[in-house]
C-alpha cells in the first residue's frame, strides 16, 4: 500500500534522463515538509519512465510514482494539464511543486483552475508570516516581493529554478517506485518540433565586459551612449534587455535574460535597467555588477556591487570623461618613468 | 511582418464573422511606484494617480487588430476586469482599432486575483463563441501570468503561452504558432481553433491609438457588468504583505555630485583592472 502524499513533486525526464530540476524541486519539497508536516512523493509522466523513476527513488530516497503515458513523447499544455489534473485530484496533496519553466508556468494555472486549487507562480522563497506559511514572489516589476498564503486544500506552486540545493539521500533509504498508466490524448494541439531562434549570441556570451541597456536609455539615439561607454573599456560589448530588443534598438542576439542569453562576464554595467527577474536570471553569474538607474528602489540595485542613482543619459558622458582622465594620467605616469 | 493573414479566408465555422476576444488589464505605472518602509519591517507602496494599459496586453490588442485588418469578417472585443476607472484602457484599445469594449466592473480597487478574473471572463465568453482569445503573457503588477491558462481550462480550450509567432495553418481552423521555451529555442505547434493564446512582447510592434478612433471611443458606450452579478469566487490565495527584496551583493551606493560619482566609478574600474 503506497503512502499517501501531502507534497507532490512533479519531476520530468526525457528519454530516460532525469531533468536536474526534479532534484531541485525535491529539495524544495523537503523544505516545505520541514516547515509543516506530511510526506513527499515525486511523480513523473511519459513513455518508458521506469528507469528514471528508479533513479529518482535511489538518489532522492523518496517514493516515486511513474505514470506510463503512451503518446506523451512531447509536452503540450492542454493535454498534459488534463493528465496531471486527473492524478492530482485523485492524490489530493496539500502542495504540488512544479518548475517555473515555459512548461510549468503554462500548465500549473490551468490545472489549478480545473481542480479548484490555488496557484502561485514564480515562487523564489518560503517564509512564515503571521503564523502562516507564505510563498514569496516578485510583484510590481520586482520592486517588491509579495508574501502569498494559500486558502485552498491544494495549492500548486511553480518554483523559480537555481535557488534550492539538493543533497542526495543515504544509500540505505531508497524509496519505492509505484507504476501507473494514463492515457494521453494530444487532440487539438499538434507538436511539430523545435527551432533555434536565429540569433547568434556569442558576441555577448564571450565578452569579458558587458554594457547593458534597459528602458531608462529613453530613445533609440541614446543607444550610441552605450557604445561610447563600451569603447572606454577594453573588450566590452553592448547588450540589452528584452524591451530594447523588442523595439529593434538592438538585435535579439544582444538580449540578456531568460528568453535571450545567460551571460557571465567579469563586469556587467546595467544602464537604466530596472532588474525584472527575467533579466536578472540572465546576468546573475556576472563577476562584478555596476548598476545605474534613476530609481533608488530599482530591483537591479539588489543585484549590484556598486549602485549609482543617476540618469544614464547624462551620466555616461561623465564616466567617459572620468575614464579618459584616469587613462591619461596613467599614460603620463608611464612617460615620466 | 506582424499579424497574420487568413490566406484561406475566414473559417466557415464562424458563419462569416470570426470573433476575437482580447483580455487586458489596467495597471499602475510601475516606474513611478515609490517603495517605502512600512510597519513591522514590511514594504509599502505609494502608487501615484497614473494608471495605464498593461504593456504585455498591447501586443495582444495589436495582434487582434492586425488579424482584423488582414481578414474580412473579423470582430475584436476587448474585455477588462477592474474598478470604474479601468474602462480607460478600453478606450485606448478602441483607439488602436478594436470594435467593442466590455468592462467587468469590480466594486473596489482590490485586485480580485487571477482565479476570479479568469472565472468571470469565462462566464462572459462561454456563450459568445469566440474563435480566438488573446492575452498578454502576464501583468506588470501582479506578474502571475495565470489568467490565460486558467481561462483556457475553464472554457476547455486548447491553448499555448508565450507565443512569439502566429499564422494560419494549412487547415483553415488551425493556427500555426511558435512559443518561446528556454535557451532561445522555440516550440512549433499547430493548434485548432477555438483556442486561447498568451502573447510574448516582440510578436509585433503595438501601434499608438489614432486620434479619430479615440474621439469615437469617447462617444461609444462599453458593455458594463458588475462582478457582483457574476458567480462569486473565493480568494484562493491571500497576499499578506510586501517585502523589499534581499540584497544579493554588497550594493554599495556611491554618493556626491554626479561628477564625483563618475570619478569614484572610474577609480573603481581602475582598481578592479577593468580599465
Amino acid at each position: 500500500m503506497p503512502d499517501s502524499v501531502d507534497i507532490m513533486v512533479i519531476g520530468a525526464c526525457t528519454n530516460g534522463r532525469v531533468h536536474p530540476e526534479t532534484y531541485e524541486l525535491l529539495a524544495f519539497g523537503r523544505r516545505l515538509q520541514a516547515l509543516g508536516s506530511g510526506t513527499v512523493g515525486v511523480w513523473i509522466w511519459g513513455e518508458d519512465v521506469g528507469a528514471a523513476a528508479r533513479e529518482i527513488a535511489r538518489r532522492g530516497g523518496v517514493q516515486v510514482t511513474a505514470v506510463e503515458c503512451s503518446g506523451l513523447s512531447h509536452y503540450a499544455g492542454e493535454p498534459y494539464g488534463k493528465v496531471l489534473a486527473e492524478e492530482i485530484a485523485a492524490v489530493r496533496p496539500a502542495f504540488v511543486c512544479a518548475a517555473h519553466t515555459s512548461e510549468g508556468w503554462e500548465w500549473a494555472p490551468a490545472v489549478a483552475a480545473r481542480i479548484g486549487a490555488g496557484c502561485i507562480c514564480n515562487v523564489d522563497g518560503l517564509t512564515e508570516f503571521q503564523g502562516r506559511l507564505c510563498f514569496q514572489k516578485d510583484v510590481y516589476g520586482g520592486k517588491v516581493k509579495g508574501l502569498f498564503s494559500p486558502n485552498t486544500a491544494t495549492t500548486i506552486i511553480s518554483l523559480q529554478l537555481g535557488l534550492f540545493k539538493f543533497t542526495p539521500a543515504d544509500r540505505s533509504s531508497q524509496g519505492p517506485v509505484i507504476h501507473k498508466e494514463a492515457t494521453y490524448r494530444s487532440g487539438r494541439t499538434r507538436y511539430l518540433g523545435t527551432r533555434q531562434a536565429a540569433a547568434d549570441t556569442s558576441d555577448i556570451t564571450t565578452a569579458p565586459i558587458l554594457v547593458a541597456v534597459g528602458n531608462g536609455i529613453g530613445n533609440q539615439e541614446n543607444i550610441s551612449l552605450a557604445h561610447r561607454l563600451a569603447r572606454c573599456l577594453p573588450k566590452a560589448a553592448v547588450a540589452g534587455t528584452r524591451i530594447i530588443c523588442d523595439r529593434g534598438w538592438l538585435g535579439y542576439e544582444r538580449q540578456v535574460g531568460v528568453s535571450g542569453a545567460i551571460v557571465t562576464p567579469a563586469l556587467y554595467i546595467a544602464c537604466g535597467i530596472s532588474g525584472a527577474s527575467q533579466h536578472v536570471m540572465g546576468m546573475r553569474g556576472a563577476g562584478y555588477v555596476i548598476a545605474i538607474n534613476t530609481d533608488p528602489r530599482a530591483p537591479i540595485f539588489n543585484e549590484a556591487d556598486i549602485c549609482i542613482v543617476e540618469d544614464i543619459t547624462r551620466f555616461i558622458p561623465l564616466i567617459e570623461d572620468a575614464c579618459a582622465r584616469i587613462v591619461n594620467s596613467i599614460d603620463q605616469g608611464s612617460d615620466e618613468k | 511582418m506582424p499579424g497574420m493573414t487568413f490566406k484561406h479566408g475566414t473559417p466557415r465555422e464562424w458563419h462569416g464573422v470570426m470573433k476575437i476576444l482580447v483580455c487586458v488589464k489596467q495597471i499602475p505605472d510601475i516606474e513611478r511606484i515609490v517603495v517605502r518602509d512600512g510597519p513591522d519591517g514590511m514594504a509599502a507602496l505609494d502608487i501615484s494617480g497614473d494608471f495605464r494599459l498593461n504593456r504585455f496586453d498591447e501586443f495582444a490588442v495589436e495582434e487582434a487588430v492586425c488579424i482584423k485588418e488582414a481578414t474580412a469578417g473579423v470582430h475584436v472585443d476587448v474585455i477588462t476586469v477592474g474598478p470604474e476607472p479601468a474602462s480607460q484602457v478600453l478606450k485606448r484599445t478602441m483607439g488602436m482599432g478594436s470594435d467593442q469594449g466590455i468592462h467587468l466592473q469590480t466594486p473596489t480597487n482590490k485586485d480580485p486575483g487571477p482565479a476570479a478574473v479568469a472565472a468571470w471572463i469565462a462566464t462572459y465568453a462561454r456563450p459568445r463563441g469566440y474563435a480566438l482569445i488573446l492575452c498578454g503573457s502576464m501583468s506588470e503588477d501582479g506578474m502571475h501570468g495565470q489568467v490565460g491558462p486558467m481561462l483556457a481550462a475553464r472554457l476547455d480550450l486548447p491553448y499555448a503561452t508565450q507565443v512569439i509567432a502566429l499564422k494560419t495553418a494549412s487547415d483553415p481552423t488551425g493556427l500555426s504558432i511558435e512559443r518561446e521555451i528556454e535557451g532561445g529555442v522555440r516550440e512549433v505547434l499547430e493548434i485548432r481553433m477555438p483556442a486561447l493564446l498568451t502573447l510574448q512582447p516582440g510578436i509585433n510592434r503595438p501601434r499608438y491609438p489614432s486620434l479619430s478612433r479615440l474621439l469615437r471611443a469617447n462617444r461609444q458606450k462599453f458593455e458594463t457588468i458588475s462582478t457582483d452579478a457574476l458567480e462569486p469566487v473565493g480568494t484562493l490565495i491571500d497576499c499578506l504583505g510586501l517585502v523589499v527584496p534581499e540584497k544579493r551583493r554588497t550594493s554599495q551606493v556611491l554618493t556626491g555630485s554626479a561628477l564625483e560619482k563618475a570619478d569614484q566609478l572610474a577609480a573603481i574600474l581602475k582598481e578592479k583592472a577593468f580599465l
